[in-house]
């Protein structure tokens, strides 16, 4: 259903606005609000971090051995195709093709990541390196402890869009569930990426 | 034209009044809640009066019923827990409540046109968790060794384990936790609802002045109080899950400075958040109360943007003395005395819009008077803070406590009391008693003057803030009586307000009931019933002019009287010039833009408008 309304932002111009299509948006602009919002938060922790490590002397601090590189590279791997298969996914509902396929690679995919991370977690609280070493345990644990929380949430959301692909109710029109979530999704791999750069590789 | 949609009224008493989605029932509840928790605020703020003004003294009539184990004596740990919860309640859990809560609430969706917040459901959950928060705080006082102490700036290493054991302070950080997803909840609801549902015809330049400062507070809220939920979450984790940010020492090799950067980087920019409202408040009610147009209404809205970014980059201020690199130092410094140019731009604008206007002494205006005096007060007294070389010595004295409660405090309470007065109406659908409203204006108004300045007098004497026992120093001795005077001031600001608890419950209850517009004010909710319908607006309306369109002579010769509405046709209005057409035509707001002088700024608009059209 169009309908006709005269737009604040065009100095009173006629302009045609689906109501639908109208929401959507405004959902969008609320989800890109609260994607900076979040993005400061990480920001004041990836700051800590900084602030941390440039009064250290030596980093990682005397005493400490660098962290494993691989296994969280293969990760970062897995949660980029992730991603990128939850974007083919909009991409086919925008195209009128079916999202349960790419949607369910997105969250096998997620599962593996969170599983992977379990597995360096584990490797290195056996070796001793806790949350009680340092400030490198500290900023270590805050960080990707903070971050897989938010894969978790991610999840969450992938998990609340399946029922509805199954129906192949989204349609090129309605399918604002996907498009936020895909946004979180994306937000959550980038601070990946971000995090993995900073705290692994330099 | 209805791309809203129109919500059927809820029908069950949970859906109405519990878990409700209604803007405007949210509002009251955060209103309940925020009067509830100033109500502990104050008492709180009561009993460190009475400690200062009769230390070591028993107190009085409730003394044996809150402090059982003393008999009624404030001890100095007890005094911690006191202090530290007064302030961290009046800020999160009163002012922030009632003033952006609620009124952000009850008047964003109102004034601008809308029939609810862009997420209902969001809004709501704002609240439950406000509510979760409010649980802490009242849980922190019930634990073992009491409630938080650290001060609330809840600065490491008191607020770690080795200065605070028990689970007191971590239930009050858990609570800014909470209380800062809550906010951030309602930030997001709140810039979005602005950006995307306002009126056909209104432009950001229409919006009333309140949405401006609820609007920059918000945007304030969504990007800096992460950086506080951020700090929140290390300390919890230093406090139970072995990390060690903030934790220097042998044994730790954290950094406690940090928190000082994390919480002041939130810190300053959650000062204006709880001043930008209220000036807010202040430019409208003073137009619609002098019955003129806000003068310069653009400047006004431009020294709210310059005060909300710059608000942002000045918060080293609060770190002059923690070892800071005195070149950068000086660069905060520069910085934050910048502010007092566009502070003094709105300052001088509200005197403007009083000049010569038709003055109604109704109780927001005399509210509204009193902040604008407290708030001049404190803030020509920041200056001192915010140059280094008188902060030196003012630093951590009293002089700061009655800096910030002259601003922070007092004339945030004053002009939100006066706000009460004003939206009572849409809040509950009459109107408080004018003659005790007025009682209340002038009692509280001279009470926490008398309150903060003799703060702010043993201040630069030298009294340091915080102590126990200020009067066991020689130099601070002669102080003593000047303290009780003070107090005296605080008792009376705490009695007159029952006027207040009266008024507001007899209001809140009565069967009295009052127009669509008792103040004749012409923004878009008071074309409304009081209180409004479930879904507002049942067409939205289209807004032709600003919202301060006071003492036009057009409007006079027309409908006989000194206002029109937003969204009001002027009858004898030439043709060409009507409809969404008016945007170019003068409004309230550009009035005075280009007129010298706001005396004939009226006479001169009905020319501009002839030309215009």
């Amino acid at each position: 259903m169009a309908s006709v309304m005269v737009s604040p932002e065009g100095g009173g111009r006629l302009v045609r606005i689906d109501p639908g299509v109208r929401e959507a948006n405004t959902a969008w602009v609320g989800m890109v609000i609260f994607l900076g919002s979040w993005t400061v938060m990480f920001a004041a922790m990836f700051f800590s971090y900084g602030l941390l490590r440039v009064e250290s002397a030596t980093w990682p601090p005397d005493g400490y051995a660098r962290l494993p590189m691989m296994l969280p590279a293969a990760n970062t791997v897995v949660l980029l195709l992730s991603s990128v298969a939850l974007q083919r996914g909009l991409r086919a509902v925008r195209a009128n093709q079916p999202l349960f396929p790419w949607l369910m690679t997105a969250l096998s995919l997620g599962v593996m990541f969170l599983l992977l991370q379990g597995v360096v977690w584990n490797s290195l609280w056996t070796e001793g390196f806790v949350t009680a070493s340092g400030r490198y345990g500290s900023v270590f644990y805050l960080l990707t402890s903070f971050h897989a929380l938010h894969v978790l949430v991610g999840l969450g959301f992938l998990l609340w869009l399946v029922p509805r692909s199954l129906q192949s109710s989204y349609t090129p029109r309605d399918h604002s569930p996907v498009r936020l979530t895909a946004m979180f999704w994306h937000f959550v791999d980038i601070v990946w990426i971000v995090m993995f750069v900073t705290v692994y590789v330099l | 034209m209805d791309l809203q949609p129109i919500h059927s009224p809820p029908t069950t008493f949970i859906k109405k009044y519990v878990f409700s989605t209604d803007h405007k029932v949210i509002a009251r509840q955060f209103l309940w809640a925020g009067l509830l928790f100033l109500a502990i605020g104050g008492g709180l703020g009561m009993l460190i009066r009475w400690a200062w003004g009769f230390p070591g003294e028993a107190v009085p009539i409730i003394g044996d019923l809150i402090l059982p184990h003393s008999n009624g004596v404030i001890g100095p740990s007890t005094y911690n827990g006191i202090f530290t919860s007064h302030g961290l309640i009046m800020i999160f859990f009163a002012i922030t409540p009632m003033m952006i809560g609620s009124f952000g609430n009850l008047c964003i969706p109102l004034a601008i046109g809308a029939r609810d917040m862009a997420f209902p459901t969001l809004n709501m959950l704002s609240f439950w968790t406000f509510v979760i928060a409010l649980c802490c705080v009242l849980a922190s006082f019930f634990v073992p060794m009491g409630t938080a102490a650290a001060g609330w700036t809840t600065y490491p290493p008191l607020s770690t384990q080795i200065g605070t054991p028990g689970l007191g302070q971590t239930f009050m950080v858990l609570a800014i936790f909470f209380t800062g997803s809550a906010t951030i909840m309602g930030g997001v609801n709140y810039v979005t609802t602005v950006m995307r549902l306002r009126a056909p015809g209104m432009t950001y330049m229409r919006m009333p002045l309140t949405i401006w400062g609820q609007w920059l507070t918000a945007i304030l809220n969504v990007l800096f109080v992460p950086v506080l939920a951020a700090a929140a979450i290390m300390l919890i984790m230093d406090r139970h899950f072995g990390t060690e940010f903030f934790i220097a020492g042998a044994n730790g090799p954290g950094d406690p400075i940090l928190f000082q950067h994390l919480f002041w980087i939130f810190g300053h920019p959650e000062v204006y958040i709880l001043i930008l409202p209220a000036w807010g408040f202040a430019g409208d009610l003073l137009s619609y109360f002098s019955r003129k147009p806000a003068y310069w209404y653009k400047g006004q809205v431009w020294a709210m943007c310059a005060v909300t970014i710059l608000s942002a980059i000045v918060y080293g201020h609060h770190m002059f003395l923690s070892g800071m690199n005195p070149l950068l130092g000086q660069s905060f410094m520069l910085l934050t005395l910048i502010i007092s140019v566009p502070a003094e731009l709105l300052f001088l604008n509200w005197l403007h819009t009083m000049w010569k206007g038709s003055i109604r002494m109704t109780t927001p205006m005399i509210f509204t008077l009193g902040m604008v005096f407290v708030f001049g007060l404190g803030g020509l007294t920041g200056i001192f803070l915010g140059t280094i070389s008188t902060d030196i010595y003012l630093h951590d004295t009293m002089f700061v406590v009655g800096h910030f409660h002259y601003t922070m405090a007092a004339a945030a309470f004053l002009v939100t009391m006066g706000a009460i007065y004003f939206w009572f109406p849409k809040f509950f659908g009459c109107q408080m008693n004018e003659a005790i409203g007025k009682a209340h204006a002038w009692l509280s108004i001279i009470f926490i003057t008398l309150l903060f300045g003799g703060q702010m007098v043993v201040g630069f004497s030298g009294q340091q803030r915080r102590l126990w026992n200020p009067f066991e120093y020689t130099f601070t001795e002669h102080l003593t009586e000047l303290n009780l005077l003070t107090s005296y001031a605080a008792f009376a600001l705490a009695i007159s307000q029952l006027l207040f608890v009266y008024n507001f419950i007899e209001g809140v209850f009565t069967k009295r009931t009052c127009g669509n517009n008792p103040w004749e004010v012409g923004t878009l909710e008071w074309e409304l019933s009081s209180p409004p319908p479930v879904h507002n607006f049942t067409t939205i309306p289209t807004v032709l002019r600003g919202p301060h369109e006071y003492a036009n002579p057009d409007v006079r010769r027309a409908l006989g009287r000194d206002w029109i509405s937003q969204t009001e046709e002027l009858p004898s209005q030439p043709a060409g010039t009507g409809g969404a057409d008016s945007g170019a035509g003068p409004v309230g707001g550009d009035s005075a833009d280009g007129a010298a002088d706001a005396d004939t700024a009226a006479s001169e608009e009905p020319a501009a408008e002839v030309a215009g059209g």
